[in-house]
């Protein structure tokens, strides 16, 4: 599991801080952003091996971050975090090329199921 | 209420409703963090460990608490989206026991939904469907002193559907349940929310119910 890499975007940066240490304590490395350009540069030059996205981000939204990373990177797989009542959106991001959505306060051993889903998907 | 006052409340209610979901979302993991930590920590070095634990156990269990309120608020709010949609009648109902189960517990009563086996889907508008069951519950509430059951039973009947809400109380004679009911302010809203719906409702004395009757054909 050491070897996965996985890129965090959100703009609650206590919460995706606070996911990223809990996957690093299982061994999974973690890289945290709280906006859509960081997040593609950070595509670009770390080349993760799964994005897990919130869904509702300021700007262009997590389903315009989720474009701008397809259109870089089409092989990618990214898992949306989504709230309750965004739940529509996400399945709109799955059309999209989303690999999956898991729903927000998220169950960690879920989000890890999925995580490793999604890098044997690619 | 103008539709657009009902729209502008469900608009703020359902962005707050996302805002707290976010920080039971951080409360959730932080406390999860503090259990990942305990968990790899030796009982010597922390007398208090076990305390902790259950400490953590109860905040999860409070958080989850939260998120199941927070999702069926933010339902609620979505309510006010559309004034004509699909509505699984079991699903109101049910929606609807969760958020008035306070008022209900209050006078000691419990609210129970007797589902209907069958899909019971029609085409109305959710907000006033269930402002009339919210009437209806609030009016047989304020007629027992204290305890007992109100249960709601949506069926079908042909082109007709409806909800009947009905009390079982102890310590209350049912049979004047219905007395000087015209002065009542819930059913007066119950009339006019009824003529919105396109439909009607009337008492059941023999089984101190309520039937509200909405056709399928709306």
């Amino acid at each position: 599991m050491d070897s996965i890499n996985v890129l965090i975007v959100d703009d609650e940066e206590e919460l995706a801080l606070t996911i990223a240490e809990r996957l690093e304590i299982r061994g999974i490395k973690t890289q945290t952003v709280s906006d859509g350009d960081l997040a593609l540069n950070s595509v670009r030059t770390h080349n993760p091996d799964v994005v897990v996205l919130d869904v509702m981000m300021p700007g262009i939204g997590g389903l315009g971050i989720l474009k701008q990373i397809k259109s870089l990177d089409p092989k990618i797989p990214v898992i949306l975090l989504t709230g309750y009542g965004s739940k529509e959106r996400s399945i709109e991001g799955m059309n999209l090329g989303a690999f999956d959505y898991v729903l927000k306060p998220c169950n960690l051993d879920d989000l890890i199921t999925k995580i490793q889903e999604a890098v044997k998907s690619k | 209420m103008k539709g657009n006052e009902v729209e502008f409340i469900g608009k703020i209610t359902a962005g707050v409703t996302h805002e707290v979901n976010n920080v039971l979302a951080s409360i959730r993991e932080i406390s999860g963090l503090l259990t990942d930590i305990l968990s790899i920590t030796d009982e010597k070095s922390f007398a208090k460990k076990e305390k902790f634990q259950t400490s953590l156990e109860k905040i999860q269990n409070q958080v989850q608490r939260g998120v199941k309120l927070t999702n069926q608020l933010n339902k609620f709010s979505h309510l006010t989206d559309n004034n004509k949609a699909d509505v699984d009648l079991n699903e109101l109902v049910d929606h609807l026991i969760f958020l008035t189960e306070r008022f209900a517990r209050i006078k000691n009563v419990t609210l129970q939904n007797q589902l209907s086996k069958d899909s019971l889907v029609i085409k109305t508008d959710p907000l006033q469907l269930e402002m009339a069951l919210f009437n209806c519950i609030l009016y047989l509430l304020n007629k027992t002193t204290n305890g007992g059951e109100i249960s709601i039973c949506p069926k079908k009947k042909g082109n007709e559907y409806s909800l009947s809400i009905n009390c079982k109380y102890e310590l209350t004679d049912t049979s004047t349940i219905f007395k000087d009911s015209s002065s009542s302010e819930e059913l007066l809203s119950l009339s006019s929310i009824m003529e919105k719906l396109n439909g009607v409702y009337e008492f059941d004395e023999t089984n101190a119910a309520i039937i509200i009757k909405i056709s399928g054909k709306n």
